[in-house]
């Protein structure tokens, strides 16, 4: 290196930047050239900016180095998010799965934006012919055979990814499509809401400890229709609170279900749920709606579950929608989202709980087109 | 509670101006104000607002409001009010918040969107209240609005401006004479009896009438009765007919109906309810099979007694209403009759009737 004639390296040279032969030994280590300062001084006043260039040229390893980088691969995803409970979203995701080519596809699995929702905004709730109606059934009990499933394997030790990659094949292999997936670009094919998450929890790395409550989310499509329920499960022994707001979740789905049929009017549901939650010591979210569903995934009406709503909307016949109620332990009905735009958690880290049928109004009453054995652990 | 005022009207009848004394009269206060474009939040990217600083409003900041995208499905809250709810989180709650709409649009589906939210109230200092909308209207183009800014091919947005305010400034009033206005506030009378009509030049008015108003609310408004009463005295009969029976006016199809009840009982109410959502959400009577073509109620208010003294408020704005107790209203003495306003289209004497035909099966009840 011809170094003679090398101006001092700092650009807060006091002397002027003067040809310089002191090289910075470190740069000289890893043979980064032209490193020349005119003295000590100049040296040490300049550290802080000149080591950047060490940084940046050491070789690095990644997962020995970077300390936000845990040691299996795994990282927090937004690590500098104010997150309101324990719970952090453990990545990298997995990829993106496929579903095969012959498997018809709403419109939104491309693109993901479900135009067809978008162009029946503000409309009133479909009524569905007999044909619909059975299709209805299918892909309904389709949905709860595949839920059913999931829940099977839930037990400490495996992650949210893992569950996801169950739900997608049990998909695939009856021939239908996870409705999730790419439906406004949610990037998995079921929602997996841990703890303090209300909803649309999205799989990842995380491993289930015991203790924890997991709600499983499944919609799928199949012949042209949607069916969509959720339950939520213990992962091993939980306690009291768990069981509790686990309990109030599903009770006050179920008696919501007794006064379904036609001339009922949805803004009545929220009268049934409400109370029930609040006896527990419980809080009703009230930005997350039940919805009508049938060839659109969703649509109206929009069913509000707290009381004194202005819902729009009498039952009738034909129609099919969904009740869903998340109920959070404790008082506070607020939420806030993460950054990656879907995860809902409650506002104060507790837990949330909730269970979801799809339900055609017949002519004398209700059907439960999702309906699963009784949950003997929440009795 | 940060209270939300709507300001409608047509290009040039003085909104600007309106909200321009607002912000100087109101100086002192954090007022935003914000452009319409609600209702269609889903297709907007990027939204701003103008807030004005406290000491001086003719200066203000632009402030970007976070909208987040679609994705957050089956949340039913509007996601352009959420933005501006978050916005007050983070630079603290405005005093007022000023909604301009645009020209042609109709404040109905907006209000609607607010009083909705409040569905979501924390009841901390920062709810978003719908406290009225307030149109402004021209009146020098007045009467002749029926030719000129209604016409008969049909853009909806532009009648449901006066169908759906509270307060209606009749503007520019030193610029035509007495009877074109009487015959104009006649005609907006007729429209909508139930808002209060002012007549001003240069949008100046008091502003305790057009702000803090809170017209959406469950408390009983004794200033409509009031007003009922004074029309009765102030007009001329011989010149026109009582508005009460014949609707001779409408604003392209646009009429009003207004109906007295008399004291209820727990089925009659029940009934009367029915008869509502039907009409408000299936745009049909409950009563009447006949088809009624282009029924379509756009705002209604009413004000009703209980045979046990409870006193209701009825409040809706298109497809939302409510019919809601006021507190406290059982010892305000004799149950008194009731008054209920319907705004919109096809009000004919189909509709009436089958009104007043309920209040018949009523008396019916009570004989058995």
């Amino acid at each position: 290196m011809s170094t003679d004639t090398t101006a001092c390296q700092s650009p807060q040279c006091i002397n002027g930047n003067p040809a310089s032969r002191l090289e910075c030994p470190t740069c000289n280590k890893l043979g980064i050239k032209g490193s020349l300062f005119c003295g000590q001084e100049c040296f040490k006043a300049n550290w802080k900016n000149h080591k950047i260039i060490h940084d940046l040229a050491t070789p690095r390893q990644p997962l020995l180095d970077d300390p936000s980088i845990n040691k299996d691969g795994t990282f927090i995803g937004f690590p500098n998010f104010k997150y309101t409970g324990s719970l952090r979203p453990i990545y990298p995701l997995s990829q993106r799965r496929v579903v095969p080519p012959h498997i018809p596809r709403p419109d939104y699995a491309d693109n993901g934006t479900p135009t067809s929702e978008v162009r029946k905004l503000g409309q009133p709730p479909r009524i569905l012919s007999k044909d619909e109606q059975e299709k209805m059934r299918t892909v309904s009990r389709l949905a709860r055979e595949v839920l059913d499933i999931a829940a099977s394997h839930v037990r400490p030790g495996i992650t949210t990814d893992y569950i996801d990659e169950i739900v997608h094949n049990a998909i695939i292999e009856r021939n239908a499509y996870p409705s999730p997936l790419n439906y406004r670009e949610f990037p998995k094919s079921v929602c997996t809401s841990v703890n303090e998450v209300i909803c649309h929890g999205i799989p990842d790395q995380r491993k289930l400890i015991e203790g924890d409550i997991i709600n499983i989310d499944v919609t799928l499509y199949y012949d042209g229709y949607h069916g969509d329920l959720n339950e939520t499960y213990p992962v091993g022994r939980v306690d009291d609170d768990a069981k509790k707001v686990m309990r109030a979740a599903r009770h006050s789905l179920d008696e919501s279900i007794k006064i379904c049929k036609p001339g009922a009017l949805f803004r009545d549901l929220g009268k049934v749920i409400e109370p029930i939650a609040r006896a527990s010591g419980c809080a009703v979210v009230r930005q997350y709606t039940g919805h009508g569903i049938n060839d659109l995934f969703h649509c109206s009406p929009n069913i509000p579950h707290y009381a004194k709503n202005k819902a729009v909307g009498t039952m009738k016949a034909g129609m099919c929608f969904t009740i869903e109620p998340m109920i959070n332990l404790g008082t506070n009905w607020d939420l806030d989202h993460w950054p990656d735009k879907w995860t809902a958690v409650t506002i104060d880290g507790k837990p949330s709980a909730q269970f979801e049928e799809t339900l055609l109004i017949t002519d004398t009453g209700v059907e439960v087109l999702t309906a699963g054995k009784v949950r003997e652990d929440l009795l | 509670r940060v209270p939300l005022t709507i300001i409608s009207g047509f290009l040039g009848a003085g909104k600007s101006t309106l909200i321009r004394r607002i912000l100087t009269e109101r100086h002192g206060y954090r007022i935003a104000v914000i452009m319409n474009e609600f209702g269609d939040t889903a297709d907007i990217e990027a939204k701003t607002i103008n807030v004005t600083s406290p000491d001086n409003p003719a200066e203000g900041s632009e402030e970007f409001l976070e909208l987040a995208n679609g994705c957050l499905c089956c949340s039913i809250k509007d996601s352009g009010v959420a933005a501006i709810e978050k916005l007050m989180q983070r630079k603290g709650a405005f005093d007022y918040i000023l909604l301009e709409t645009t020209g042609l649009a109709d404040p109905g589906p907006i209000a609607s969107i607010f009083w909705h939210n409040e569905e979501f109230s924390m009841g901390a200092g920062r709810d978003i209240h719908l406290d009225g909308v307030v149109c402004v209207v021209d009146a020098v183009f007045g009467r002749k609005a029926s030719i000129y800014l209604w016409s008969a091919d049909s853009s909806d947005d532009a009648n449901g401006q006066i169908a759906s305010s509270d307060v209606i400034l009749l503007n520019k009033t030193d610029l035509v004479p007495e009877s074109d206005l009487i015959s104009t506030e006649e005609v907006l009378r007729q429209v909508n009896p139930a808002a209060t009509i002012h007549r001003t030049v240069r949008g100046q008015i008091d502003l305790a009438h057009i702000i803090g108003i809170d017209a959406f609310s469950s408390r009983p408004l004794p200033g409509d009765s009031h007003r009922q009463e004074s029309c009765q005295e102030d007009h001329d009969h011989s010149t026109h007919p009582h508005v009460d029976t014949i609707n001779h006016y409408e604003i392209r199809g646009i009429s009003s109906l207004q109906v007295t009840c008399p004291v209820l009982t727990d089925t009659a109410l029940e009934r009367l309810d029915e008869w509502i959502r039907t009409i408000l959400w299936e745009n049909r009577l409950v009563n009447d099979d006949r088809t009624t073509e282009g029924l379509e109620v756009l705002r209604c208010k009413g004000m009703f007694s209980k045979n046990s003294g409870e006193r209701y408020v009825l409040q809706g704005v298109k497809h939302l209403y409510d019919i809601q107790e006021v507190k406290g209203s059982e010892d305000m003495g004799v149950p008194d009759v009731g008054k209920l306003v319907l705004i919109g289209k096809g009000l004919g004497e189909v509709v009436r009737r089958s009104l007043e035909r309920l209040f018949v099966a009523q008396v019916d009840d009570i004989g058995q």
